[in-house]
């Protein structure tokens, strides 16, 4: 444009004010402007404007066309030209313009770049400063971070040194547990920073202090032998196991046990040994401790090892539970196995611990009681002493299962060696009672009996006075027995309870006790039996009132007396009779708790009563001026002699098994004619005994109950062979007196004085017979003397006369054989003699008949038997004498061959055995 | 189990019911004292082997029962008694009043020689006592009695009485006052002394003296 412009400009007038002319021209410029060919404003590079015209010369060459053609041309440059002058001087301001702008801005760049060099100078100088600081900050930070390490490690090395202090706290806290982990993160702390010198010392401080740590929880598993305590012994268990030590520990446990076993019995032995040594071993403890407070002593014992019975048996219980709860059967992991091999192997011991710790425990026992010298024992004491160690089996019944073998032995033989041994004592008390008996009769209640006596007390339900039901009794027996171990069994689980801190032993320290409550008998004996019995039995006011009013009017002479035949049940007992009865009581009571070994003490009781029934007859016959055999059956004879086996009568060592033989009491006054030679005394004598054999008796079927079935034959044997037979007895000891009744010399005399070959038949008995009447007139007075003291019966004021009767009868056919000649007339006043003394007994006495008349009787009738007759009466009547034989046939047979040979027979008689 | 003593002496404890007779030979033999005893029935039997003067001397102590309706019984045992406890209640003046009764029948029955102590028994029970220690001293006096108040539950005296009248009994063999030879003197030589009493020999049976065989 701008070379069009230029063109156009070069058209016009070069330096004439164009625009004047403008107007004219420009239509005709633009004209022209537009007839240049395009061509020519290309870029002078690209084209030859002066070539492009050569090429482009008109043709025909002319000049005329070159001429038209040049001004033409020369006509499009002036325009040309002129129009760029014009276009020019048009755009010079704005060049300008443009020009000063540009100026403008290079000066505006210049400001700017002065600006920049300045910030940059600025810049780099606090660019500079910047740097140094952010090293330093760099630095520092570092600083603190090593200083916090320092720090931590510091901080670690003063926890480590308070560990110890630590655990000590943790430990006095029962933290068990945790104090084990507390030392072992520090030890393992303690490795990790190795680096420091302190630290190497301080490692073997740890080490110390977890040494002492498990020495700790030693002492604390040693205290759980003593006492079980569930929480603690958890938090031991989890202390051991993070030590990987629970199987040590278990036997370490174990261990613990076994030792506590045998210091808690020195303890236990301790207090009651006088001196004590330190060297002293637990049986000479036990040796020296004081009989006396030997039974506290062994309860003290008991009761303690039960305490550690109690602890372990908590501790297998624990375990029982812990295992169930803890066992998890996943076998895939050997970890696992290896954990419950463990495991298994602690429930193995921990079981076999159950009987190891009761063997120590009864080794313990045993060894107390070999050396405590039981036999010493006071009765109630001895009963104390089995009930302690009844209670122990039971304990261990339960502990273990164990049925105690050893000690059960133990005590069985124990047992056995006390009761001979208390029976000793016993049988040493009752010679000494028999010795000084008064033979006076105790004032009791006709209605008394055995049950009666407190020591009798409990036997109440078992001994039925009036009806004797064994089989109810049996079964009672049984029946209650077997409850008991049961029972027995779940009231001794109740100690093995954690939370109770009594004891099964505890009652024993109880004064109020009684045996029963120890034997855990019949609990509901108490309130049961007191339906029909005054409660003054119990406390022995058995006397009966009317009995003391009898006593206290005989004494003041006033005979207000029943009959003596009316009197059935008369009770005639002696203080020694009461003695024996007791100590049967005591006896029994021994059986009840001792049911083992019943028989045994069934035998001593029995053997009281032999002692008693012995010295009876030694007492009451040893004055027994006629000897006879028929005074004595058969068993009585018999049973005396068994007696008499088992009784030392000789005096001499006491060593010997056997048992003294009571000496002749001197203060009894058996020759006074007044007393009857002391009938009353013999009659108490005999009758107690026999009221003794009744009560015995009145045992048999309990006793029968209480022994083995095999057993029982021996204690029938004794029921038909001794205490049946002591009413036999009556006869050689009434004998004693009765045979005093008539003075048989004199009697003998009178009788000798009698003709006897008289030819009639007299009418009048003779005078001998009154003089026999007179006599026995007296006796009966004194009889009924004694049946003011003594309240005889029917049976022995019978049996009395029997023995009066069986002296006369016997004294007749003395005085009848006394006669040499006799004719029928003097046979016949024999005959009326003894009728009309017969008469008057059977009035005196009230025998209807009177008993042994047939002696006499047929003796003086023989008399009149023929030949033949007479050889068999000799031959037969062997409880006449060969005297009375010979003197029969002196009379009887006039023929001398028949004499000679009827003497010849009797004479024979002695020879044949 | 023989046991060896120089000389045994036959004791009796008599007195009213109740006075404690019997928890004072108990409480003697070394038995626990019991609150509410029984009766005691007819009687009952305690030793002791004591020493006293050197001489190991065996008490045989009979523990008699006081009730009225046992008399009989009892005075069969005062004979040849060497020593004996009359005993009565502190608090009961009749146990006391009776003491006269007792003593006569001890003297006639058991010997004359007998030596007896007065026991005022229950000594514990000081609130409601009856009978003044005066007015027993008194009366021991004047019956020539030696006295003690005892209290068998606590074992106050208990042992003094039984020993002191021992001693008494071995003072006057001594002096020769006592004759333990003489039968029914309730004293015997024991197995340590070589002498022993003849007296004790058993008579021997009397054979058969009555013609008749019976």
């Amino acid at each position: 444009m701008l070379s069009e412009d230029g063109m156009e400009n070069r058209h016009g007038p070069p330096g004439v004010n164009s625009r004047s002319l403008s107007a004219a021209h420009s239509a005709a410029d633009l004209e022209v402007l537009r007839e240049i060919e395009h061509v020519y404003f290309s870029p002078p590079s690209e084209f030859d404007a002066g070539r492009y015209v050569l090429e482009h010369a008109p043709s025909p060459l002319t000049c005329q066309a070159v001429e038209q053609m040049f001004t033409k041309l020369k006509r499009q440059q002036q325009v040309v030209s002129g129009k760029a002058l014009h276009l020019i001087s048009q755009q010079r301001d704005n060049c300008d313009r443009e020009f000063a702008e540009i100026q403008n801005i290079r000066e505006q760049l210049a400001k700017t770049l002065e600006t920049c060099r300045q910030a940059r100078e600025h810049l780099r100088n606090s660019s500079n400063h910047l740097t140094i600081s952010t090293f330093v900050i760099l630095a520092n930070v570092r600083k603190r971070q090593i200083i916090r390490s320092v720090l931590k490690s510091l901080e670690l090395l003063r926890s480590l040194r308070s560990v110890e202090r630590d655990v000590a706290e943790l430990l006095n806290k029962k933290e068990y547990f945790e104090a084990i982990e507390l030392i072992l993160k520090s030890r393992k702390a303690a490795s990790n920073h190795k680096e420091y010198t302190c630290i190497a010392d301080l490692a073997t401080r740890l080490q110390d202090t977890l040494d002492m740590t498990e020495e700790k929880l030693d002492s604390v598993l040693a205290s759980i032998c003593y006492n079980f305590d569930e929480k603690t012994f958890r938090k031991l268990r989890k202390a051991y196991t993070l030590l990987g030590k629970t199987q040590a520990a278990m036997e370490q446990l174990h261990m613990h046990y076994s030792s506590a076993v045998n210091e808690t019995s020195i303890e236990a032995v301790k207090p009651y040994v006088g001196e004590i040594s330190i060297e002293m071993k637990f049986q000479e403890m036990c040796q020296a401790v004081q009989p006396t407070k030997a039974p506290i002593c062994l309860l003290n014992l008991c009761e303690n090892l039960f305490l550690i019975m109690r602890s372990y048996y908590l501790l297998v219980n624990w375990h029982a539970k812990y295992d169930e709860e803890e066992t998890v059967p996943s076998t895939s992991n050997v970890f696992e196995i290896e954990r419950n091999v463990s495991r298994e192997y602690i429930r193995q011991k921990l079981k076999a611990g159950l009987i190891r710790i009761w063997h120590d425990v009864q080794a313990k026992v045993s060894t107390f009681l070999k050396s405590s010298g039981l036999e010493e024992y006071p009765f109630e004491k001895f009963i104390q002493m089995l009930g302690i160690l009844r209670k122990l089996t039971q304990v261990a019944e339960v502990f273990c299962g164990d049925k105690s073998d050893i000690l059960q032995d133990f005590i069985k033989t124990q047992s056995v060696s006390y009761i001979k041994n208390y029976h000793r004592g016993r049988m040493e008390e009752l010679k000494l009672f028999l010795e000084n008996e008064g033979w006076e009769q105790c004032p009791v209640k006709s209605t008394f009996n055995l049950l009666n006596l407190q020591e009798f007390k409990q036997f109440k339900k078992y001994i039925n006075p009036s009806k004797s039901d064994t089989s109810m009794v049996k079964t009672l027996s049984d029946g209650t027995s077997s409850v008991h171990s049961q029972d027995d069994s779940v009231y001794i689980a109740k100690y093995f309870n954690q939370k109770t801190n009594h004891t099964p032993f505890e009652m024993f320290r109880n004064e109020n006790i009684t045996n029963d409550d120890i034997f855990g008998l019949e609990p509901e004996l108490e309130p049961s039996d007191e339906s029909d019995d005054e409660p003054e039995e119990l406390k022995r006011e058995f006397v009966d009132e009317v009995d003391r009013h009898e006593y206290s009017t005989t004494n003041n002479n006033e005979k207000v007396l029943e009959s003596p035949s009316k009197v059935k049940e008369s009770v005639i007992v002696t203080n020694t009779t009461l003695s024996v009865l007791r100590n049967c009581g005591q006896y029994l009571q021994i059986c009840r708790y001792l049911p083992q070994i019943s028989l045994e003490v069934v035998m001593l009781m029995n053997q009281l009563f032999d002692y008693y029934f012995y010295t009876v007859h030694l007492f009451f016959t040893s004055d027994l001026e006629v000897a006879s055999s028929t005074l004595y059956t058969t068993k009585l004879s018999g049973s005396l002699k068994r007696i008499s086996n088992s009784i030392d009568s000789n005096a001499g060592d006491s060593d010997t098994k056997a048992f003294l033989c009571p000496d002749l009491p001197q203060h009894l006054d058996m020759a006074s004619e007044d007393s009857l030679h002391g009938l009353t005394e013999r009659i108490i004598a005999v009758e107690s005994v026999i009221f003794l054999a009744k009560q015995y008796e009145l045992l048999q079927p309990y006793l029968e109950s209480i022994v083995a079935s095999h057993q029982k034959l021996i204690l029938e044997h004794f029921k038909d062979n001794t205490l049946a037979v002591v009413v036999d007895l009556r006869m050689p000891v009434y004998m004693c007196s009765a045979s005093k009744a008539v003075d048989a010399r004199s009697a003998l005399i009178a009788m000798s004085q009698v003709r006897w070959d008289v030819k009639n038949v007299a009418v009048e008995h003779s005078p001998y017979i009154d003089m026999i009447t007179r006599k026995i007139q007296v006796f009966a007075l004194r009889l009924e003397n004694i049946a003011a003291k003594v309240t005889l019966n029917i049976e022995v004021l019978n049996s009395i006369w029997s023995m009066v009767s069986k002296f006369i009868v016997h004294l007749l056919v003395e005085g009848f054989s006394n006669a040499t000649k006799c004719s029928n007339g003097g046979r016949g006043l024999m005959q009326l003699d003894y009728r009309q003394l017969f008469v008057k007994l059977e009035k005196i006495s009230g025998l209807k008949p009177v008993p042994y008349q047939d002696y006499v009787d047929r003796y003086v009738k023989a008399y009149y038997l023929p030949r033949k007759g007479l050889e068999e009466f000799i031959r037969e009547r062997t409880e006449y004498s060969n005297k009375h034989l010979l003197a029969l046939i002196t009379c009887a047979c006039e023929n001398k061959r028949d004499r000679q040979a009827l003497t010849a027979i009797i004479e024979g008689k002695d020879v044949q055995p | 189990m023989s046991e060896s003593y120089d000389y045994l002496f036959k004791f009796l404890v008599i007195g009213s019911a109740g006075t404690g007779k019997s928890s004072l030979l108990n409480t003697f033999i070394g038995n626990k004292f019991k609150e509410d005893r029984c009766h005691t029935i007819g009687v009952e039997f305690g030793s002791k082997i004591v020493t006293i003067g050197g001489k190991s001397t065996k008490l045989q102590i009979w523990d008699t029962a006081g009730q009225e309706r046992f008399r009989s019984v009892t005075r069969s045992y005062y004979r040849g008694a060497a020593g004996a406890l009359l005993v009565y209640d502190i608090t009961s003046r009749d146990s006391f009043n009776a003491l006269a009764n007792w003593l006569r029948d001890a003297r006639t029955l058991a010997s004359p020689n007998i030596v007896i102590l007065l026991v005022g028994n229950k000594k514990d029970l000081e609130e409601p006592r009856e009978v003044t220690f005066t007015e027993a001293s008194q009366f021991a006096q004047e019956n020539e009695l030696m006295f003690l108040e005892t209290s068998a539950k606590t074992g106050e005296n208990v042992a003094e009485a039984f020993l002191n009248c021992s001693k008494t009994i071995l003072a006057k063999i001594v002096t020769g006052e006592l004759d333990p030879e003489r039968i029914g003197s309730g004293i015997q030589y024991g197995a340590n002394t070589s002498k022993r009493l003849s007296a004790s020999k058993k008579p021997a049976r009397t054979p058969s003296e009555c013609a008749c065989r019976v």
